[in-house]
């Protein structure tokens, strides 16, 4: 088989593996999971490191399936489009950076372990906040995603990340609930004792970016999906309104952006795969998850408007996709961020 | 000038990569300087020593297969050689017989009809225009009026075109008739060729607000062509013509135009001293970034016609998006370039600071080859399900 069939073929196993456990149009689990303690099921987690997901980016010798980002993207997008609150991003971002005996664990789903980078709210500082001095971790982390149900934490350093325990004497987490049920957390470190790592987080993190990119494209996919059938269902003035024209214009326009963001981050993921190192990456990535971040939470406020009154009911399922947008889309910078940095990256002919 | 172009046989044995690099000698070697991105539609006087390069060599047909004298190049060589006549900046010819009679004909016309009217195309020796639009008759085209009414062994035509493009440099018109009043309108309506100069033909072109005459009107007073010249069937010209537009429709979402408008702004811009600010610089990376996003999305259509499949409906998001992304840039042209933008000339007499001229080309873009409401009518329909 080719590279290319090979990959397609690789994708759609991804994509049927991926409706067994992250069922779209099926949210019972996503509202039970709302306001609970982790934010996601253990036993879930289980599953889907069982079926190889977390290790899907680790190489094929270190116990991981070695596959590329678009394989990795089209199972963002699956996750995306049932809302599904598991850390598979987060964790698939620290499973490549941690040594070999703990990778083991977080492979077998023992072991969650999620990078705590974040200093400032849009995308600067990757590297700020935290530093070690004297052997010991001081400072602050802020917006780790669902840190409850962490074991430990990789936390980005000027120097090498460290790995540290939740547990571990010095450390304080502070949760911040967010409008999809979760929490993130504000984690203070005073004097903490954690194991230096070795790898260079730089790489994981846009990886992590553009995955969060393909899951934001399952979420735009699934407000559409469900808008849709909304339009086709509903009358009044004695038609579907879906014949009305100006909201038959509105869904094509929406639909236009899920195509666009569709095409951005899957060339996006295939430039990655293809080689792509520096700026050519940077470009990619940081054109994708602008795309899927202002595309999203266009949709999702849309798909609120085109629903009409029920769409402003927490029974209606329109609004769990708008507050999961609301907390995705800024996840790993969103539009403005990512536009800037775009910005420095223009060719001489200004184009990306 | 030592380079000679291949030919269609020898273009078989290039790779695609080979074959991208020939057309852009091609181009720098032969095609005339000063007709480079030309701001207004060329007329046949301007543009004919291009054509008969292009006739010369063999590469006035890309797309027509070689036993009808075209180049028979495969799907991807022909996204190369459009792609690469556009990046140029390549004067478009006066091409609706290259592009839209030739493969009707090819398709649908008689052998009498193939061997009379194709080497002329290719030759330059007919120039064809199109009478579609009435009117009465833009956006709905399917009400058309213009009536064909046999009479013994020939067709007489009454009623009357508009925005036939470049009427005025024509020899020939294929136009769509009414031949029949029973049934569903566009179950009534052929497909007709006549010359110019038939008695009863008067042709007036209407001056637009770019300050061109482009498009004509075009007056049919009891013109008689023979019976011959009816292409297919009678009463199916309508399904004849709309299944042309297969292949053809990525074109019309090509992203050269708004290419060349963003690299227009950013010129604008440095003309003028905004480059550098932040709030122009985010707005400016915000048309680059969709730019970069509808190349994605032209390529992943792109991808399918090269591994041999055919185009959905949704391949209309690229003509709604390309020409708005056009004239979402322009806009911001006319923006930054203030008073410069209300003159009647570019600045500095510099054709590529010519913010008023690119924002006028951009006003029809959403309208010619289906307007966007229309496109968006069709997809929320053809490709969404949504009920009429």
């Amino acid at each position: 088989m080719g590279v290319e069939a090979e990959k397609a073929e690789n994708i759609r196993m991804i994509r049927d593996s991926a409706s067994a456990v992250a069922k779209r149009g099926d949210l019972r689990r996503i509202r039970r999971l709302r306001g609970t303690s982790q934010g996601f099921d253990r036993a879930v987690w289980q599953s889907m490191c069982d079926l190889g997901w977390v290790g899907l980016r680790v190489g094929e010798e270190q116990g991981g399936a070695g596959f590329g980002m678009l394989e990795l993207c089209a199972l963002a997008e699956e996750l995306g489009a049932a809302l599904t609150p598991e850390p598979l991003i987060p964790c698939a971002m620290a499973v490549g950076l941690v040594d070999d005996s703990v990778r083991r664990e977080v492979l077998a789903g023992t072991r969650i372990v999620i990078p705590a980078w974040q200093d400032h709210s849009d995308y600067r500082g990757q590297f700020d906040g935290a530093r070690v001095e004297g052997g010991r971790l001081y400072g602050c982390k802020r917006f780790v995603p669902l840190a409850l149900g962490a074991d430990d934490f990789l936390v980005t350093t000027p120097d090498n990340p460290v790995l540290v325990s939740r547990q571990a004497a010095g450390l304080s987490v502070e949760p911040f609930a967010t409008q999809d049920g979760g929490h993130v957390a504000t984690l203070r470190f005073d004097g903490v004792l954690g194991e230096p790592m070795r790898q260079d987080p730089v790489r994981a993190l846009e990886e992590a970016t553009l995955a969060t990119a393909a899951y934001l494209l399952g979420v735009i996919e699934g407000a559409l999906a469900l808008t849709l059938d909304y339009l086709k269902v509903r009358r009044q003035f004695d038609a579907p309104i879906g014949s009305f024209q100006a909201l038959q214009h509105r869904m094509v326009d929406l639909s236009l952006q899920a195509a666009l963001t569709r095409a951005s981050v899957e060339s996006a993921a295939a430039a990655l795969d293809g080689g792509a190192t520096g700026d050519a990456l940077r470009a990619a990535v940081s054109r994708a998850k602008a795309r899927a971040s202002d595309a999203a939470l266009t949709v999702t406020r849309q798909a609120i408007q085109l629903h009409g009154g029920i769409g402003y009911t927490d029974e209606c399922d329109i609004g769990l996709y708008l507050h999961k947008a609301m907390v995705t889309a800024p996840a790993y910078g969103g539009g403005a961020p990512h536009r800037r940095r775009c910005s420095n990256l223009l060719n001489e002919q200004g184009e990306l | 000038m030592n380079f000679v172009p291949p030919t269609p046989q020898e273009i078989d044995a290039l790779s695609d990569e080979e074959f991208r690099t020939a057309v852009r000698r091609f181009l720098a070697d032969r095609h005339p300087p000063h007709l480079r991105n030309p701001p207004k539609r060329l007329h046949w006087g301007e543009a004919r020593d291009w054509y008969m390069i292009l006739a010369r060599h063999g590469w006035l047909a890309p797309g027509w297969p070689r036993q009808y004298g075209g180049m028979g190049l495969s799907a991807a060589k022909q996204l190369i050689y459009v792609d690469e006549f556009e990046r140029f900046g390549a004067a478009r010819l006066p091409d609706h017989g290259i592009v839209l009679l030739g493969p009707l004909l090819i398709r649908h016309g008689s052998d009498e009809q193939k061997a009379r009217f194709l080497p002329k195309i290719l030759a330059g020796e007919h120039i064809w225009c199109q009478g579609y639009s009435e009117p009465n008759a833009g956006s709905d085209l399917a009400s058309l009026r213009t009536e064909a009414v046999l009479d013994g062994d020939e067709w007489v035509i009454n009623g009357q075109k508009t925005w036939t493009t470049l009427a005025q440099d024509a020899n020939w018109i294929f136009l769509l008739v009414r031949t029949s009043r029973t049934g569903r309108k566009q179950e009534g309506i052929s497909f007709l060729l006549a010359p110019m100069d038939s008695p009863g033909i008067a042709v007036r072109p209407i001056l637009n607000i770019h300050r061109h005459d482009e498009f004509c009107e075009v007056f049919f007073d009891n013109v008689r062509v023979p019976r011959g010249n009816l292409v297919g069937e009678i009463d199916r010209g309508w399904s004849m013509a709309k299944a042309l537009l297969g292949f053809e429709r990525i074109f019309l979402g090509s992203p050269r135009q708004s290419a060349h408008a963003l690299n227009r702004l950013r010129l604008l811009a440095l003309h003028l001293g905004v480059w550098g600010d932040p709030v122009f610089r985010d707005r400016y990376t915000q048309l680059a970034l969709d730019l970069a996003d509808h190349n994605a999305l032209f390529e992943s259509f792109a991808d399918r016609l090269r591994r041999g499949e055919t185009l959905g409906p949704d391949v209309s998001f690229l003509k709604i998006h390309q020409s708005e992304l056009f004239q979402r840039i322009t806009d911001l042209m006319i923006e930054v370039a203030a008073d410069h933008g209300g003159l009647l000339d570019p600045i500095d007499a510099n054709p590529d600071l010519d913010p008023a001229g690119l924002f006028l080309t951009a006003r029809p873009a959403t309208i010619y080859g289906g307007a966007s409401e229309v496109q968006r009518n069709i997809l929320a329909k053809s490709l969404l399900g949504l009920p009429s």
